[in-house]
This record gives structure tokens, C-alpha cells and sequence, in this order.
């Protein structure tokens, strides 16, 4: 597979003491074709140059010279230098290591040179899986990288790289989308990322400073590349449903297990309606996209302009999203020594959101009340006299109809991202360069949401008519809530890159430079108005004073923030071997206080390249083997922020009736408080065996956060209430990551490769200096109980555990469920004490991840399967533990619970009260699926109008096994460890997807 | 190319030179900087942070159902009432005696004080700072602060005892500071810091009368002698006491005694300070006060707590006009026509923080009257009687006596007329929050509560305890109060 030609290329020049001649020639491809761009470099006269458009090249050197030609995705070749015109044809390289260019931030490197710990993806395993957003194509490719996702249209996943390691600070990796520092990636077509780059390691990272603790993901967009114009098209078209279903209880069935709870005969055990309440919130989804790119490249300019657009009719009824991405980046070359290089993409979202809960309420109401009544009106929970469902009788839960949350849900979303940027690249001598690039983003949202308010009360309370139950006059018939909200970030960043070779043997690169990140305030107005016009289109009249029907205006404008940065890195090579790199970065944060805002990120990598000392020369079966480590400082500043600010609407009546306005301050300041600190040792080895056809890489790593920043309680007599942030503890991840790869060729025909990656993080909240912290109280399930906790008795736990009563089976006596309490005496939930009873059992975080990957290319199909799995993680499952009298429950339980007659039973006595967190509901998280598999086949084209046509199956999420009992072990939720990740409620079930579709190149 | 290298080499220096210290400093859009002090830089602008202040007197944890239960509930004055099985979180055993230092209540109005006291700290030490308002305005709003510190303090002192005293904004990172948080003072260290404050606040702070009608309800000199005299009354300072109760002039007994308690009669001509509760829209009225002690059940509007007890029914002599007044009793018709079903929980309610316009409103018009006229009076009365002059303390006496339409004191004696007066403080002050520091002081506080059916510990429930969070976090510096 030929490598994609990167628009940022390493530059070797070697020393010179003399001039020469002219020496011309031309490079070629194996077609025949010339190699633009090219590097042409003479050693001894220390001169070199590029290619032209059509391959040819002309350099100032000695006939006999050597002359080293290199291009990224070819072999690079040395040869002496002739007086006639020489014509070399470059073979492609392999995906060997000494070869492929890993992208570092602020520049580029030969991976064999790197001494850090990089994973660079290339476009096609970005692109290979069909979803939106890049970093969920990328789950399982990449080793200590863990990603969360979530099939919900247009959402983002979680992407932790070697262990959290903040508690309340953010979480989420820097993403630098050619050169722009951003949060998220949903705007980013994947089909234009050329390379997709995860900096892994402190001593790769520490260039970014204090914003890379989280790990940082460099995507770079497409160039223009060949001397004719190419355009590509790609169109896909897919399925989707729910990867795996609950069977709930039927009516009969449901009618049987509540009657038992209650004692009574309420429900008739011969219904003659059974919904399945899954079945009519869904349908199958469907959704495709569409890709047409336009790329080429002339002499002084390479250009590559894209187009996109992915619908999706999601399968939550109602649920739609849609994305238009469109995208121009060209590069100009101006003169030898000058290249400006531009990109701009737009982006427009527009999606339809609909209450992802209606999966709980499908999960939870019964299958007895039918979707609509006869009458029409939608179904709701009323048991009449003859124990079925009616308009009237009496309500017996508080579940709503389904069907009718999803269509009195009238919301719409549209956003607009503009980013864009250029960049200048200024050779000021062969050895120094001197780049300077300017980023912005644009971002622009709004939405409305219009409630039917009167009308729901009315199916809710009002089914048949039958009800005396009357809308209150006061109340309003509906609502509807505008929002806006928009940003403008932008990034400066000037930096010289200077590269010399001394005395042969000393290769050196410095790169130095300056930044400024800003971002902007960011504004939001969100207004609320009641009693709109019920036709949409005439919310919005000019010249109408809507001032009387507004219940609510909200306008902020969030505090801008400003980084200013310097940054060094000193990369040495001797004798193309020992390898050390020195990085250090001084940032200063708009965030903190004044004489606290500015730190230094230092960290250094060495590297010993050891398959190429002499004593090696004879292991042939070695082709590559090196050593590297390096250690380094991070930080995190996206911390909760410590202003102080003054505290109005504490008034009070004097004189009778008037109103005086009081003014508090209650917060307290540290003001020392400053950016969370990571600290990271890594230890890797690279190898490559059996002529590269076996690659792989192991890691080791020990990562501490040293000053995590949590919530103190202030003292109670300084009469501040609002808890304090503070630095206090420590969170420590250490890790080990294997990658493996074998990829071999039989014969022209046949091409296979088997690969994976395992990774194992153990996470652990290490110490905790204050003995004072406020808990974070979490996971909460909306009755009452939450189920995870942080707080000093934390010590030694994952982050993101689970905090509850460990369960204890049943009372064989009356079938109620039984809890252990600190003595380890069985006792009922009455008597369970919060204080002591509860225990850690284990956290959302998995221990290990792990990837498979196979494919075979045989002739023109090409086949391959990627597999995800994860394990050591707990789930909960909160939409049973949610469950309440009255509504139903899974078709197992029917069958099996205590009675009287069945004292003997698996499950409790069906009972009438809000279950306590216990670990009843605390499941194993394991799973391993499969995340993709593609079969595809190239059609035997002759050279002509389409030169390129590739049609292809795709099988996304096709299996899975887990031992969850629920829908989804991989529950992203807020995306937050100590939110509702990890906790199945509300939760989008995972999809499985069947693809069709094609490529073609004109 | 030269040009293009220069001008980029310029475009760098630019970016170095911006790169000074201002250019991270970032204006605040989203909350107002306590920098940007300037914004209440004027007459207005200082008021705010007194406002403040009296506005924690709203709130619920400061003045509703924990201050009810420490001071009613917890007294032999009242019942915890409402429904049996309704704890109130800890109103059982308030009213029991036997709650500890975990007891929600007990934290609830130690931290609420403090909160307050924060408040007034930083009134203290930012209205001076604000130089474009008027200097007489700044040391009158400061001079409100230390009265409002000073009553709080009192208020702490009562509860528990000496309790550290905080007397400036601590700086978080000074040491000095952290002990000062952290470390209890002496009952007669925090005494004299309440004198202290209330001596200055009424150096500056205007007559009752000398306010506008804009700004009726805010502490007056009249305010701080009148506390200060009950600070004396607390230490026995009977001379003081006396002093102290001379300078509060320009006030009179109200003829009718139940008006004090209607909307009508509030900042009346008895009343010398009271915390002004509005239930008109914007409602700010003392969160909750009415409703969780409104009557309960079918035709009452409120929790029910706090309902008076068999021992204050029987302590009201026959005739006595202020146990109507006081007591809501079920089956009857209340002023405003009302009428109380037998039906509702409990038989008897106050009658005190009823609300006729808002009444099952959270946020109403009922105030709490903190100090009145009737109090400088029985305070005299009690003091003159301890430094032996009881002739001069009987009309004193009787004044009270005679509004409530009863008829003069029998006592003569020293000892019988001191008696006459803790009783009469009793069913004049009943539910002002009063009663329970009030057996305590007078030493009265065991048989009262034999009476009442409840076993007082002497030597420990003088005091509530220190909150055990606030123990917890003092690491040492401060012990527990004896008993607990």
C-alpha cells in the first residue's frame, strides 16, 4: 500500500566544503510517473532541492558525489552523481520504520529517529469504520488509548490515554487539527484526515505543556498530491439497530409478577394488549454520506478541495442528524525559499435531538398499556376495574408513554464550525526555517425547543375526557426556549526550525519558537417564552414586542482565555543511533493569578537505536530493534478556576417596600492554585523482525499526577459555604502497552496481516494531603441514590468507583433483599448507615483494553476484521435499579422470584420501594466485539474515465459478548467518571451497522 | 525575499513584545471581580454589603427550623409537635434533650451565624475603602455591621459557649488566621468583643427616629443599648444593666399587645430591632418561619412544629391577654377570620409567626422581633431588684403587667419579685427565642424542665455542642464542651 505524501517532509542536509557542477536528472515512480517534491540532496557540497512538478531536478554538486534522494512513501536512495542526465526510479517504501515520519508537533520525524511514544494512524483506518467522528474509528488501533463511544448521532466519545489522571479537571485530550488547538473533532470529515497522531508519552507530549497531561491527537487534513487533477468519490449507504435487546416481561407475564407484588388482583392475567415499548420507540436506522474530494497539485500549488455530507435517521424514533463538512486546503509554493500553505473547513450540523430516556421509559412501562387508546389519545398507565389498561381508573406508575415524550419532543439544532488557517514556511538557509502559522475557529449554535405544555398535561391526566381534572388558567399552553451561542478562537504560533549535519555524524535539529492560544468569551443567550403562536412559523414576527411573554432571559458571556507560550526542543542523532531529544515549554495562563500563571513543561527522551551498531549487522532476522525512554513534565489547566466574585440578590426589605440589593462574597481563594502537574516515566522498545514483516512496540510507563485539585470544605467559622478548590492529592497510573503486527506478502496475488494490542493502566487515587475534602457525590440515579463517591476514604481506589451497599442475597424467610453492614451482619436496607456500610466495588475504569486486527488482500478483494474488548471495568445498571412498583421488568424475573411457594428463588420478592445502591446492580463491564469488518473488491479497470472503482461491505459492531445483563457495557453517559459513565440509564444502545458502498477515483 | 524575511522577523518581535504581563490579564464577563470594587464605590454601593448581612437573617438555616428547635422546641415552652413519626430531622431529640454534637441543628445554626458574621466582616473592611460614599453613610453602615456582628456573636455565645472569635476577613494562607478560625476563646473574651462592637456601633449609629421612612428596620443606637444592656443582664452587670436601659429612649409599650404580631404592628413604637420579613412579589420574607410552624393537617398550611407546651399554657395567669395572642388554639377563629379546624395535628400552634396574607407562603411577611421595649423594661425591672432597689423595679414590673390586663404584682420581697419577673419574661417573650438561654441564665433551667417533663443535665446543657464537623476540622485546637 503506497503511503500518503505528507505536506511536511524532514529535511537532511549534509556538510559541504565545495561547489560543483549542474547535475540534472529526473525521479520517477515505478509507473513512470514523476515524483514531485522530492528531496535532492548533494552530502559533500552541501546543497539541495526539490523536485518539479514533473519529477526533474537540478543540483549544484561533483559528478561522483553522493547524491541521497528521499520522499516520503518512496525508499530513500543514495547514488554518485553522473555528468549525463540521471534518471532514478524510486521504489515504495514498505511500512518500515526507518522510512514513515511521525508528526511531533511544531514538525515532523522519521519515526526510527522519534524517542518518544507516538501512535500515527493513517487515513484509511481512520476512514475504514463508518462512523462520524474520528477518534471512534480509531477504538482498539491504538495501544493505552481507550475510547468510550456512544452511537448517538453527532456525539463525541471519550478518549483517555494512558489512565485519567484528574478527578474534577478536564479530561479530554488536546486535539490539534493542523496546527488549530481544539476540544472537538465531530466537524472533521474523517475522509480528509491524512494522519491521525496520538503523542502518548511526557516526553512527546511536554512540547504542548500545560495542556497536554490529557495526551494530544494531531490531525492532519489532505494535500493536493500528483501532477493531475484526481477526484475521488465515496458514497455509503447503512442499516442500523440495536446491537443486543432486553426481553422484558409480556403483559400476561407482567400482569402475574405485579399482582404478587402487590397482593392483590389489580391486573388481569389475560391482557389483551402487550406492547413492546422498545419496538415502538424504534426503527431501524439508516444512514449514509457522501464524499466528493477534487485534489491535484501544478508546479506552485497543490490543492485538494473536498465536499461531505452524512445523514442519519437514527434509530430512536424521530431522531435525526445531519452534516455538511466542506474543505479547501491548498499550498503555494511562492518561491524556492518561500510556501504558504492554507486550509479553511466549514462545517454546518443540523440534528433533530430527541430524550435518549425514552429508552428507560421504554424499558420500564408496562406492556399492558397499549401505544394510543382507541379513542386515540396516547396510552397511559390506568388500570380500570377489569384489570386492564384504560382511559380511566386508577394510575399505577409514574412512567410515561414512550411514544408520546419522543413526538411532543419539538427541538432542532444547527451549528456552524469555521476553522481555517495559514501557514508560512520560510527557508532562510538550507539549515534554518523559520514557520510561522495563524489558526482560527468559529463556532455558531442555536436551537429552539417548543413544549406543548398544555397538551401533555392533558394525555397525562385527561386520557379519556373523562377526567374533572382542568388545565390551570394560569399555567402556560406552551413553551418554547431559544438558544445561541457562538466563540471565536484563535492561535498564533512563530517558530525556527534549524538542521544541520557536523562532521557526519552529528545530526542535529532545533526547533524554538513562540505561541498564543486564545480563546474567546463565549457567548450564550437562551430565552424563554410562553404562549407562542402554535404555527412555527410565526415565532418570530417583526415589530412585536415579545418583553410580556418572556419567563426567562439568559445572556452570558463566558471569561476569555489566553495561553502564551516559548517552546524549545533540541533533537540530537549520533551516528545515526544514539538519539536524545530535549524539550522544554514555558507557558503562561490567563487562568490563574498573576504571580502563579506562568510554569515550565521540561522533559527529555533518549534513544539507542541498537539494529544499527556494528554487532548487529549480522542478526539478519532483526531489522529494526530500538531502545527508548524519556521522562517529563505536564499539565493540566483546565482546573476548576478560583475567582472570587461578588455574590448578588441577597436583598432585603427596609422602609417597608423597598428592595435593597446586598452584595457577599463567598468563595474563598487560594491564589497559589495553579494547573494540575503530571509527572511520567517511560521506558519502550521498537522492533521489527523477519525482513519487518513482524512489527511491534512494548511500553512501559509510571504516570503521577502530583497536585490534583479537588474540593475542600472551608472552615465553618470563616462562613463561607462554597466549597474551595484546593491542591491535594495525588493520582497515580501505571501502565504497560504491546503492539504486534505481522504482515507478509505470499505472492502477488495474496497479502495477509494479523496484528494487535493490548494495553493494562491501573488507575489509583494515591494520596490525599487535606483531610478536609468536600465529596463528590456521584453517579446519581434520579431517586435518591448515588453510587459513586470520592472523598478521603477514596485512598487507594480507581477513580470512577462505585460506592454502594454490598448485597447479600435473600431473606429465605420473606424474599427481601439482604445487604452486608460493617460488621458483616445481614440486615434489610432500613437498617443499612451510609456512614459505614458502604463499600468500594471497583470502578468504571477498565484495567486493560485490547485490539485485534486481520486482513487478507486477495487479488482484488480485500477483507479485514478489527476487534475491541475491554476488561476489569464495573457497569451499573441503573435503569433496574431505577425500577419502581408498578413498572415492568425483565422476562427472567417473571419466572423466577420468591414467593412463599418458592422460597428458593434467584431474584427478591418483588417489592415497593426505592432499592439502595448495592452491588445487585454492579455487573462485570467486560466485553469483547467486533468492531468492523470490511470486504471489499476493486473492479479490473483499463485505464479510462474512472480509474479507480472499489465496492465494498461493511459490517460495523456486527458481535459482541459481554457479561452485562443490560443493553450496552460501553456507556460513555456525560462522559463524566464520576457523572453517569459507566451507569446504563438513559443510555443510546449500541448499534449494529451493515454498509454498502464505493470509491471511485476519476 | 529580504523584505518578506524582515517583515516576518518583525511580525515575531511584535509577538514577543505582546507577550508581556498585562496581555494575560483578562477582563471577568461572566461574575463580577471582587477587584472591581470601584462598581460600588457610592452611597448605594456600600449599603450593599450591610444589606447583605441583614439579608442571612433570612434565610432558613439562620432563623427558621434549627433556630426554632434550639430556642423553642428545645425550651420548656414548647412541643416539637407536627405529626408523631416526623422527626424533623432532629426535632426529637431537641426536644428531648438528647441530641449531640452530630445533630443537624446544632451545625446548621453555628455555621449560619458565621456565614453572617462573614458578612459583616466584610462590610467592616470594605465599606471604609469606598471613598466616593458619604463618610457619616460609611460609619453608619459599618456601625450597623458591628451591631449585627455583635448580636450574632451573642448569639453564639449563648449556644455554645466561647467560640472563636473572627474579627477581620481571614487571609487563607496565614497561619495567625488559620488558629483564629480554628481555636475557641473564652465565654468573657467574646463578651467583651460583643461590648466592644456594640459600644462603637453606638457611637455612630443614628436614633430609631432619626431614620427615614426609606429606611425603617435598620439597627439604630437605640438597638445597640438596648442589647448591650442584655449583654450586661447575661453577666450579671446589674449597674450596667441598668445604665444601658437608660439610653434606650424613645420608645413606648404598645397598648395592645397582639397587634405586635400583625402586620400592622410591625416596627412599632415597642419595637426596637426586628428582622422585616415582605411576602409581596419579589417575596423576601424569613424562608420557611411561618410554614414550619404553621398548623398541620387537614385546614392547617404548615409542618406544625414548635407548638406551645402544657407548661407555657399553664404559666399565663387567668385573664391574661397574651396567651391568645401568643397560641394558635385548633377549633378556634383567628383575627383575620380564619378558622382552625379541630382537625389539623396538634392542639395548639404560634400564634406569633402567623402570616395573615401569606399564610402557607414560604417566604412571608412575619417578622421576628429580636428586641423590644417591654424587654428594656423587664431588664431594669430585674436588674434594679438585684442591686437591692425592688420598690424602684416593681412599677417597672407592673407596667407589663397592666397591657397585658392583669393586675399589679404581688411580690414585694427581693426574691419573691425576682421570681415574678423570670415568670413575667416568660409569657411576655414566649417564642422570641428566648426562653431556653433564659432558663439557663437565671439557673431555673433543671426545675423548669422537671416541670416540663424533661431531664436537664447540669453542667452540660447549659450549651449546645460544638458541632463535631467543626471539631473535626479544628484538629485539636478546639475541645468540646463538657458533657458532650
Amino acid at each position: 500500500m503506497r503511503n500518503i505524501i505528507l505536506g511536511l517532509i524532514a529535511l537532511v542536509f549534509l556538510p559541504a566544503y565545495m561547489s560543483g557542477q549542474e547535475i540534472k536528472g529526473k525521479i520517477l515512480d515505478k509507473e513512470g510517473l514523476g515524483v514531485p517534491g522530492a528531496i535532492v540532496a548533494a552530502a559533500s557540497s552541501n546543497s539541495s532541492t526539490d523536485t518539479d512538478i514533473d519529477g526533474n531536478f537540478s543540483i549544484k554538486a561533483n559528478v561522483g558525489e553522493m547524491i541521497k534522494i528521499s520522499m516520503i512513501g518512496f525508499k530513500t536512495v543514495s547514488l554518485k552523481a553522473t555528468a549525463s542526465f540521471m534518471t532514478v526510479t524510486l521504489s515504495e517504501s514498505k511500512d518500515t520504520q526507518l522510512d514513515e515520519v511521525v508528526i511531533i508537533g511544531y514538525g515532523s520525524r522519521k519515526k526510527v529517529d522519534n524517542t518518544t511514544s507516538i501512535t500515527s494512524l493513517k487515513a484509511e483506518e481512520v476512514s475504514q469504520r463508518k462512523v462520524l467522528n474520528a477518534s471512534q474509528a480509531i477504538q482498539g488501533k491504538a495501544a493505552g488509548v481507550q475510547v468510550i463511544s456512544s452511537d448517538v448521532p453527532g456525539s463525541s466519545p471519550s478518549v483517555v490515554i494512558r489512565g485519567l489522571g484528574t478527578a474534577i479537571g478536564g479530561r479530554s485530550p488536546l486535539y490539534v487539527v493542523d496546527g488549530m488547538p481544539t476540544e472537538n473533532i465531530n466537524n472533521i470529515n474523517t475522509n480528509d484526515i491524512t494522519s491521525y497522531e496520538i503523542l502518548k508519552d511526557a516526553s512527546a507530549l511536554a512540547i504542548y505543556g500545560t495542556r497536554a497531561a490529557n495526551g494530544v491527537i494531531i490531525i492532519t487534513t489532505k494535500q493536493g498530491k500528483g501532477d493531475k487533477v484526481t477526484v475521488e468519490v465515496e458514497s455509503f449507504t447503512g442499516f442500523r439497530n440495536p446491537l443486543k435487546k432486553v426481553q422484558m416481561a409480556d403483559s400476561n407475564a407482567y400482569a402475574r409478577y405485579t399482582n404478587a407484588a402487590l397482593g392483590t388482583a389489580t391486573f388481569s392475567e389475560n391482557q389483551p394488549v402487550n406492547t413492546d415499548w422498545l419496538d415502538a420507540v424504534t426503527r431501524t436506522g439508516t444512514y449514509s454520506q457522501n464524499n466528493v474530494s477534487l485534489s491535484g497539485s501544478s508546479e506552485n500549488i497543490k490543492y485538494f478541495f473536498s465536499a461531505g455530507n452524512y445523514e442519519e435517521k437514527a434509530v430512536l424514533d424521530g431522531l435525526n442528524y445531519s452534516r455538511f463538512t466542506f474543505r479547501n486546503n491548498n499550498e503555494y509554493r511562492i518561491s524556492d525559499k518561500l510556501k504558504i500553505t492554507q486550509n479553511l473547513s466549514f462545517t454546518s450540523a443540523n440534528s433533530a435531538p430527541k430524550p435518549l430516556d425514552a429508552f428507560t421509559s421504554a424499558y420500564k412501562q408496562s406492556p399492558i398499556v397499549p401505544v394510543r387508546f382507541s379513542n386515540g389519545s396516547y396510552g397511559v398507565s390506568f388500570v380500570g376495574s377489569d384489570g386492564t389498561a384504560g382511559t380511566a381508573g386508577s394510575s399505577f406508575n409514574n412512567v410515561g408513554n414512550p411514544v408520546a415524550q419522543l413526538d411532543y419532543t419539538d427541538e432542532e439544532q444547527r451549528s456552524i464550525t469555521l476553522q481555517g488557517g495559514l501557514k508560512l514556511d520560510y527557508d532562510i538557509s538550507s539549515s534554518l526555517k523559520f514557520t510561522s502559522q495563524f489558526n482560527g475557529e468559529y463556532y455558531s449554535w442555536k436551537k429552539y425547543n417548543y413544549e406543548a405544555t398544555q397538551e401533555i398535561f392533558n394525555t397525562y391526566n385527561n386520557p379519556g375526557n373523562l377526567s374533572t381534572i382542568v388545565y390551570p388558567a394560569d399555567k402556560n399552553i406552551n413553551s418554547l426556549e431559544r438558544g445561541r451561542d457562538q466563540y471565536f478562537n484563535w492561535n498564533l504560533s512563530n517558530y525556527f526550525t534549524y538542521n544541520k549535519l557536523f562532521g557526519d555524524i552529528h545530526d542535529v535539529e532545533v526547533t524554538a519558537g513562540m505561541e498564543t492560544s486564545v480563546r474567546g468569551g463565549r457567548e450564550r443567550m437562551t430565552v424563554i417564552r410562553r404562549d407562542v403562536n402554535a404555527n412555527s412559523n410565526y415565532w418570530s414576527l417583526t415589530d412585536v414586542d415579545y418583553a410580556g411573554t418572556v419567563t426567562s432571559y439568559k445572556d452570558d458571556i463566558l471569561n476569555e482565555t489566553k495561553l502564551a507560550s516559548y517552546f524549545g526542543r533540541f533533537q540530537y542523532k549520533l551516528l545515526d543511533r544514539y538519539l536524545f531529544t530535549g524539550t522544554v515549554r514555558r507557558d503562561g495562563s490567563s487562568n490563574f493569578a498573576k504571580d502563579y500563571r506562568w510554569g515550565t513543561f521540561p522533559a527529555f527522551g533518549l534513544g539507542w537505536v541498537i539494529s544499527k551498531e556494528n554487532f548487529m549487522a549480522d542478526v539478519k532476522t532483526i531489522n529494526l530493534l530500538k531502545l527508548r525512554g524519556g521522562w517529563g513534565k505536564l499539565g493540566n489547566q483546565t482546573v476548576p478556576l478560583n475567582n472570587q466574585s461578588y455574590t448578588s440578590g441577597l436583598s432585603y426589605y427596609l422602609g417597608g417596600s423597598i428592595l435593597n440589593e446586598g452584595t457577599t462574597i463567598n468563595s474563598l481563594i487560594d491564589p497559589s492554585l495553579t494547573w494540575e502537574v503530571t509527572e511520567e516515566t517511560t521506558i519502550g522498545l521498537d522492533f521489527e523482525l523477519f525482513d519487518s514483516k513482524l512489527k511491534g512496540s512494548f511500553d512501559v510507563y509510571d504516570k503521577a499526577t502530583t497536585n490534583v485539585i479537588l474540593y475542600t470544605k472551608p472552615y465553618l467559622t470563616s462562613g463561607i459555604t462554597d466549597p474551595t478548590p484546593a491542591e491535594v492529592g495525588e493520582i497515580s497510573n501505571k501502565g504497560y502497552e504491546i503492539a504486534l503486527r505481522w504482515d507478509d506478502k505470499i505472492s502477488d496475488n495474496l497479502s495477509y496481516w494479523v496484528g494487535g494490542n493490548f494495553s493494562n493502566n491501573t488507575n489509583k487515587l494515591a494520596s490525599l494531603q487535606n483531610s478536609n475534602i468536600s465529596p463528590i457525590r456521584g453517579g446519581n440515579l434520579g431517586n435518591g441514590q448515588f453510587t459513586k463517591q470520592l472523598d478521603n476514604s477514596s485512598v487507594g481506589q480507581a477513580l470512577g468507583s462505585f460506592y454502594v451497599y454490598e448485597y447479600a442475597g435473600i431473606d429465605a424467610a420473606n424474599g427481601n433483599m439482604l445487604y452486608y453492614n460493617a460488621a458483616g451482619e445481614k440486615v434489610v436496607q432500613s437498617e443499612l448507615k451510609e456512614a459505614t456500610d458502604k463499600k468500594y466495588v471497583g470502578s468504571i475504569l477498565p484495567k486493560s483494553n485490547y485490539g485485534v486486527t486481520l486482513g487478507v488482500n486477495y487479488k482484488n478483494f480485500d477483507f479485514s476484521v478489527d476487534g475491541y474488548g475491554t476488561a476489569g471495568a464495573k457497569v451499573y445498571n441503573g435503569k433496574k435499579a431505577q425500577r419502581f412498583s408498578g413498572e415492568n421488568v425483565e422476562a427472567s424475573l417473571t419466572t423466577d422470584f420468591w414467593t412463599a411457594t418458592n422460597t428458593t428463588a434467584s431474584n427478591p420478592a418483588p417489592f415497593n420501594q426505592v432499592p439502595v445502591a448495592s452491588t445487585y446492580y454492579v455487573e462485570s463491564g467486560d466485553f469483547f466485539r467486533v468492531n468492523n469488518i470490511t470486504l471489499g473488491y476493486k473492479l479490473p479497470l483499463k485505464e479510462g474515465f474512472i480509474n479507480y472503482c472499489r465496492l465494498y461491505v461493511n459490517a460495523i459492531n456486527p458481535f459482541i459478548t459481554q457479561k452485562f445483563s443490560g443493553f450496552s457495557p460501553e456507556l460513555n453517559g456525560d462522559s463524566d467518571p464520576y457523572g453517569t459513565q459507566g451507569i446504563e440509564l438513559n443510555a443510546y444502545p449500541t448499534l449494529r451497522s451493515i454498509v454498502i458502498g464505493a470509491n471511485l477515483k476519476f | 525575499m529580504k523584505k518578506v524575511y524582515i517583515s516576518l522577523f518583525a511580525l515575531s518581535t511584535l509577538f514577543m513584545a505582546s507577550c508581556s504581563s498585562d496581555y494575560l490579564d483578562v477582563d471577568a464577563t461572566e461574575s463580577i471581580k471582587t477587584e472591581d470594587i470601584e462598581l460600588f464605590n457610592s452611597n448605594e454601593g456600600a449599603a450593599t454589603f450591610t444589606t447583605a448581612i441583614y439579608n442571612k437573617f433570612l434565610s432558613f438555616d439562620m432563623s427558621a427550623f434549627s433556630w426554632v428547635g434550639l430556642t423553642s422546641i428545645a425550651s420548656d415552652d414548647a412541643d416539637k409537635g407536627s405529626s408523631p413519626g416526623d422527626t424533623g430531622s432532629d426535632k426529637d431529640v431537641l426536644d428531648a434533650l438528647t441530641f449531640n454534637s452530630s445533630s443537624p441543628s446544632v451545625a446548621e445554626i453555628f455555621t449560619a451565624n458565621y456565614a453572617g458574621i462573614n458578612r459583616c466582616n466584610q462590610a467592616i473592611d470594605i465599606i471604609p475603602q469606598l471613598d466616593k460614599a458619604d463618610a457619616t453613610v460609611r460609619a453608619r453602615l459599618v456601625g450597623e455591621a458591628k451591631f449585627l456582628r455583635a448580636f450574632m456573636y451573642f448569639t453564639l455565645v449563648k449556644t455554645y459557649g466561647g467560640v472563636p472569635i473572627i474579627d477581620h476577613l481571614p487571609i487563607q494562607s496565614s497561619e495567625d488566621d488559620r488558629i483564629m478560625q480554628l481555636t475557641r476563646k473564652s465565654k468573657e473574651e467574646v463578651y467583651a468583643f460583643i461590648e466592644k462592637d456594640l459600644l462603637e456601633a453606638a457611637a455612630v449609629l443614628p436614633l430609631k427616629s432619626s431614620y427615614s421612612s426609606t429606611e425603617v428596620g435598620r439597627a439604630s443606637q437605640g438597638a445597640a443599648y438596648a442589647l448591650l444592656a442584655k449583654i450586661n443582664l447575661y453577666q450579671k452587670n446589674w449597674q450596667k444593666v441598668v445604665d444601658n436601659c437608660n439610653l434606650v429612649t424613645g420608645y413606648s409599650l404598645v397598648s395592645d399587645y397582639a397587634s405586635m404580631f400583625k402586620l400592622a404592628g410591625e416596627n412599632d413604637a415597642e419595637s426596637i430591632f426586628e428582622i422585616q420579613g415582605t411576602g409581596s412579589i419579589p417575596a423576601k420574607g424569613i424562608a420557611g418561619y411561618s410554614n414550619v410552624q404553621g398548623a398541620r393537617g387537614a385546614g392547617g398550611w404548615g409542618w406544625g412544629f414548635n407548638t406551645p407546651s402544657q407548661s407555657l399554657l399553664n404559666a399565663y395567669e387567668a385573664n391574661d391577654v397574651r396567651k391568645n395572642a401568643t397560641i394558635i388554639f385548633a377549633g378556634t377563629t383567628l383575627y383575620d377570620g380564619r378558622v382552625v379546624p379541630t382537625t389539623v395535628e396538634n392542639p395548639r400552634y404560634n400564634y406569633k409567626a402567623y402570616s395573615s396574607s401569606y399564610t402557607d407562603g414560604w417566604e412571608t411577611d412575619a417578622n421576628i422581633k429580636y428586641l423590644r421595649f417591654a424587654e428594656v423594661i423587664l431588664m431594669k425591672a430585674e436588674a434594679l431588684n438585684e442591686l437591692g432597689q425592688t420598690a424602684d423595679a416593681v412599677p417597672l414590673l407592673n407596667q407589663i403587667r397592666t397591657r397585658a390586663g392583669l393586675a399589679n404584682t404581688t411580690a414585694v420581697s427581693q426574691t419573691d419579685l425576682r421570681a415574678a419577673i423570670w415568670k413575667e419574661r416568660r409569657v411576655e417573650m414566649a417564642f422570641e427565642h428566648d426562653r431556653y438561654f433564659d432558663l439557663v441564665r437565671t439557673g431555673q433551667a433543671a426545675a423548669a424542665f422537671t416541670i416540663h417533663g424533661k431531664t436537664f443535665v447540669t453542667g452540660k446543657h447549659e450549651v449546645f455542642p460544638i458541632p463535631q464537623v467543626f471539631l473535626e476540622q479544628t484538629g485539636g485546637l478546639s475541645t468540646q464542651n463538657p458533657g458532650y
